[in-house]
């Protein structure tokens, strides 16, 4: 397949990187690992004139390093392929949600070219719109490219495809805080706030800053936590529904505090709040983890964005947080 | 039993390290001075009429070479002779979304696309047919204005007596069974690259399991004399029957080089492949069969309507095979069958790996399980109390020669230990046993013509090595080396003497090609007869020389040597110049053509079914079935294949675990999903073949039963094992959990839907799983 024609930037400094996005602005588009974007411009769902490659800035050790210390936490450089977090020591031992998600991503091949902003900066999914052009131009296109209406909703004017991404909701357990770099410089934001749980306009990412970094906070190492992840093989695939827990339990087995995010069952990973809240202070009961579990269920508003049904990704949903929760507590046990 | 040297010991695929190294050349490989991009236009509509089509603009865009339209190559072919109703760009109107409108030739892919968004093609939309049920139902908007009711072709055959054996068994069911649709899904997409010769001759390199119908295909429809065109088959990633019959591209290319005089190669993306598809159809079984209270089978009855597609194709001889190979693996006195093939407006089936078998066989082994624990029996007895006395020719007129399936039950019952864990495993986890069949050629070629199925030619020269020339296909099932190890058998030499030269039809004589699992059988019985004649010649010239009994020489490791007590011991490469000195020249042939008795009986459809051997299958799997999320997990499959002798061990087994592992991708993922005619994912990432991490392992035990017209008593090994994996899966998922799944694929969620009913799960009310509007407007 081909793809359209496009010029390749391929800057020399993080200041150069930022400087070609806010000159080309939208006719720009970030190239990391690729393997995102890659097939979406064979499938023509971009037409960026300007392509801009960062991969050569993962030279700059900041920006694909893996850092951790006491002090600060654990940052993550946006370059930093999939396979170095999900093989890095350091993360399977004080932050095993992430490596348990990571570990998850696609297949080996794409963990090693793939990277964790880009894994963080995934383009949202639908049946309807990861098509070729022809695909496309034989539907008519849809409300995210090319059309005037959403198959997934129909009567609707928001686009509902699913964002797909594995590290994400690890991430959001974890209260992660990602770096963003633009031509004022370098500012943290909150995980949680980057995602616009909007279909068509997924992040709060402006066309000339790029993510640099994520940032786990100290407090969240040692964490026990977990990742569950529906998909039809256990490789390759995209999720079609996922549940990440991160709990902190004490030694008489109270959960002291605890994170639930759900991803591929929203158009943005979403962290089930009410989750928080009703597991502090408790010790493990299956009354609470099915009401927790029923919760999840109404947070996730899976559509007919993939090929399985909405119907079964909610009763996974609902499955796999209690698996979750209770594995959690269980690993918390042993210790 | 004879020794032999080369047979029977596992040698590694001659083209194996050309694959390995990336050496060897696919299709889309090869590249040739001046080569132009072909790209073909889609239809966007599934059933629409074309009123015109202006290529203006995309004649007039530069570094396009040309643009083909219907009028280009008018002639309609197909693949047999009673279906040729495609052209390779549809002239009237497109019958699914992806039929084949135009193409062009340009001197890069992007301009060759770039001019495919030129061309302005006219549709008048029609209405559809998608669901094979309703579409016999329509009153109007036929795809084709000779086929009422959409119905490409029926059949109904009748054997014994079968309303008199329901009528002796104690034991009868109905029921409805549902197959997806599946593609072949091979790794290499299909490729052809034809060149325009500047002496007005055609050179055609494609990704064929069929030269010779290809061959013969192009001159039709280019309107040029086979003596003009050469096909040459290059390495072949995988066909599975997706590369048995002429697929649009290679006409499509043919047609660009003849009109833009240039070399055009065009490649399908994996869409195209999906699109152009001729897998398994949607197959709908309405099955019936009856046991006595100890366990025979008394009667089958068996309805089979398939959803073919908007054209014949393979289908008659699919929806026959169907009905043909009820017969053959049991003892079977009485059999009905009525098959339907259904014309849709979506792209065309055609062959599969099992062809037309595997879905009666999902219905009826998972039907015989139920019957065994109705009758209070275990399914492994059932299936032992039925088995054919062979040799023997069957209710419906197949002739079985050789017949090892008692020894493949055995085999897997003691291995997996079936007696100590069926019904006895803890709740969750189960076992399951079904079997399987298939032809080792069709005895009937898919032409009206009496010459040999196949030719094979030796000719050693003065450097004695041993040349032979086949147009049998290599598609990655061991063609080739089964070749060299017949012809190093016969004349004692070591493999690396004898030299290949296959599919290529400048070069190479007549094979029918790679399908039907014919290859070993029939071409390697002509390589056999081929490689004695040669045999023959030499040691005739060596006893002439030296004065003796040719009945006393042999050949042994590179020497002809004496077996009396004379010592004669000479060189290969001396006999070699002594023979040549005798005879001026050493050619030999060898033919095969299946024995008259073999082709079957004389009803309607009769020529599909028969072949000169089957081979057989059982196996055991062993499921573990999550109950929450009704994820089922395959730990072992043990697979016993009688395929008569295994000439090459390491390639049988090779050939089991693949359709093995296809079987297992059909059982559990894989499927076509369409939505009013669109398929919504025509990709590899949404298409789920299984991936190592879901295939189990996988024990092959080889049966040997060694056939008496069979080449060394060699049987196919291709094809045979993968039918019985499906229903041996929902049956083990019975054994677990006690639910019985009727759909396939066994989906998680069909899984957890019948343990919530806690009963038998057949797909929804819809007969079909597709979605769609049928016969509205679109």
């Amino acid at each position: 397949m081909t793809m359209p024609a496009f010029r390749l930037e391929r800057p020399r400094s993080l200041a150069d990187a930022v400087s070609i996005l806010a000159t080309h602005g939208p006719d720009a588009m970030i190239l990391a690992g690729g393997t995102d974007v890659v097939p979406n411009l064979q499938m023509k769902l971009f037409s960026p004139r300007v392509l801009v490659d960062i991969k050569p800035l993962a030279k700059n050790a900041q920006l694909a390093s893996i850092d951790w210390s006491p002090a600060n936490g654990l940052r993550i450089g946006a370059l930093a392929t999939l396979t170095s977090i999900c093989e890095s020591p350091l993360i399977r031992e004080k932050f095993p949600v992430l490596a348990a998600a990571v570990a998850t991503i696609a297949g080996p091949l794409q963990r090693n070219m793939g990277t964790v902003g880009g894994n963080l900066c995934l383009e949202t999914r639908c049946q309807w719109y990861n098509q070729s052009d022809f695909w496309r131009k034989s539907l008519g296109g849809c409300l995210k490219k090319d059309g005037p209406i959403c198959h997934v909703a129909p009567g609707g004017k928001f686009c509902w495809a699913a964002w797909s991404g594995d590290s994400a909701p690890a991430l959001l357990t974890l209260d992660a805080e990602i770096e963003i770099t633009g031509p004022q410089g370098a500012r943290r934001l909150p995980l949680a706030q980057f995602y616009k749980n909007d279909g068509m306009d997924r992040i709060a990412l402006g066309r000339d800053e790029l993510l640099t970094a994520v940032h786990v906070p100290a407090r969240m190492a040692g964490r026990r936590g977990n990742y569950h992840k529906l998909r039809v093989r256990n490789s390759i695939d995209y999720p079609l529904a996922g549940v990440a827990v991160s709990m902190h339990v004490d030694s008489r087995g109270i959960c002291r505090d605890a994170r639930l995010a759900l991803t591929a069952v929203n158009p943005a990973p979403l962290l089930v709040k009410e989750a928080c809240e009703w597991l502090a202070g408790q010790p493990a009961s299956p009354e609470l983890i099915d009401r927790v579990a029923q919760q999840a269920i109404r947070t996730a508003k899976p559509l007919t964005t993939s090929g399985s049904t909405p119907v079964y990704r909610r009763d996974m949903v609902r499955v796999f947080t209690r698996r979750a929760l209770e594995e959690s507590w269980r690993s918390a046990d042993g210790k | 039993m004879a020794q032999h040297s080369i047979i029977g010991k596992p040698l590694a695929m001659i083209e194996s390290g050309a694959k390995v190294t990336g050496l060897g050349k696919y299709a889309d490989d090869l590249s040739v001075p001046g080569m132009l991009i072909g790209r073909i236009l889609h239809s966007p509509h599934a059933h629409a009429v074309i009123r015109s089509i202006d290529s203006s603009a995309a004649e007039a865009l530069p570094g396009v070479k040309a643009v083909a339209t219907g009028k280009d190559a008018p002639r309609p072919y197909g693949i047999l002779p009673i279906g040729h109703d495609e052209c390779v760009f549809t002239k009237d109107k497109a019958r699914y979304i992806g039929d084949n409108v135009a193409a062009v030739a340009a001197t890069s892919a992007e301009i060759a696309e770039q001019a495919l968004d030129l061309l302005r093609v006219d549709y008048e939309v029609l209405p559809a047919w998608f669901d094979p049920l309703l579409s016999t139902e329509a009153a109007e908007h036929w795809l084709f204005a000779d086929k009422p009711r959409n119905i490409e072709k029926e059949y109904h055959h009748n054997f014994g007596s079968v309303d008199e054996g329901f009528a002796q068994a104690a034991f009868v069911r109905e029921q409805r069974y549902f197959a997806g649709e599946v593609n072949h899904a091979a790794m290499e997409p299909h490729s052809t690259l034809a060149i325009w010769e500047p002496d007005g001759r055609l050179t055609v390199h494609s990704s064929t399991q069929v030269p010779y119908y290809l061959h013969r295909t192009l001159a039709e429809v280019l309107e040029m004399p086979m003596s003009q065109i050469r096909v040459i088959k290059p390495l072949i990633g995988g066909g599975f029957g997706g590369k048995s019959e002429v697929i649009p591209i290679e006409i499509a290319a043919g047609v660009l080089a003849k009109k833009a005089k240039r070399p055009v190669k065009i490649t399908y993306t994996r869409e195209e492949v999906f699109l152009a598809h001729r897998g398994r159809p949607i197959t709908v079984v309405d099955m019936k069969v009856g046991l006595t209270r100890d366990g025979k089978i008394t009667a089958v009855a068996a309805r089979v309507v398939q959803d073919g597609g908007a054209y014949c194709g393979y289908g008659p001889v699919t929806v026959l095979y169907s009905g043909a190979l009820l017969g053959a693996l049991y003892d079977i006195p009485n059999v009905r069958y009525d098959g339907f093939r259904v014309l849709t407006n979506k792209p065309a089936c055609g062959a599969m790996r099992g062809h037309g078998t595997v879905n009666v066989r999902f219905a009826f082994e998972s039907m015989l399980d139920d019957l065994a624990r109705e009758a209070g029996l275990d399914p492994a007895e059932v299936r032992r109390r039925n088995l054919l006395k062979a040799p023997c020719i069957t209710v419906n007129g197949l002739r079985v020669t050789s017949y090892g399936l008692p020894e493949c039950i055995e085999k897997v019952v003691e291995r997996s230990g079936w007696n100590a864990k069926r019904g006895k495993l803890p709740y969750g986890k189960g076992i399951g046993i079904a079997c399987s069949h298939y032809v080792s050629g069709a005895a009937n070629p898919i032409i009206r013509s009496n010459i040999p199925h196949t030719t094979v030619h030796i000719k050693i020269d003065r450097d004695a090595a041993v040349t032979v020339f086949t147009g049998a296909s290599e598609i990655g099932q061991g063609s080739d080396t089964m070749h060299v190890q017949i012809a190093a058998e016969i004349l004692g030499v070591r493999p690396a003497r004898i030299k290949l030269v296959a599919a290529d039809t400048e070069l190479t004589p007549i094979d029918l090609g790679s399908y039907s699992s014919r290859v070993t059988f029939m071409a390697g019985n002509a390589c056999l007869e081929a490689a004695k004649n040669m045999r023959a010649q030499i040691l005739e010239a060596i006893a002439a020389k030296y004065k003796m009994d040719p009945a006393l020489l042999d050949i042994r490791d590179d020497n002809v040597i004496s077996l009396d007590d004379s010592r004669l011991h000479i060189a290969f490469d001396d006999a070699i110049a002594t023979a040549l000195e005798f005879r001026g020249a050493l050619v030999a042939k060898g033919t095969y053509a299946p024995p008259e008795e073999a082709r079957g009986g004389k009803h309607k459809g009769a020529g599909v079914g028969p072949s000169p051997s089957y081979s057989y299958s059982a196996q055991t799997v062993e499921v573990s079935v999550d109950t929450e999320t009704g994820q089922v997990r395959v730990e072992k499959i043990i697979a016993a294949h009688d395929c008569g002798r295994a000439l090459n061990p390491l390639t049988v087994e090779g050939q089991v675990e693949g359709s093995v592992y296809m079987g297992l991708g059909q059982a559990l993922q894989e499927e076509m999903v369409w939505d009013n005619g669109r398929l919504m994912n025509p990709s590899l990432l949404e298409y789920k073949i299984a991936t190592t991490l879901e295939t189990p392992e996988i024990e092959s035990i080889i049966v040997e039963s060694i056939d008496p017209e069979g080449p060394f008593g060699a049987k196919e090994a291709g094809e045979g094992s993968l039918a019985a994996t499906i229903p041996a899966v929902a049956n083990a998922i019975y054994d677990a959990v006690g639910v019985r799944i009727n759909s396939l694929p066994i989906t998680p969620e069909k899984v957890l839907a019948a343990l919530r009913v806690g009963a038998s799960f057949s797909s929804p009310s819809s007969s079909c799983s597709s979605r769609g509007s049928d016969g509205g407007a679109k």
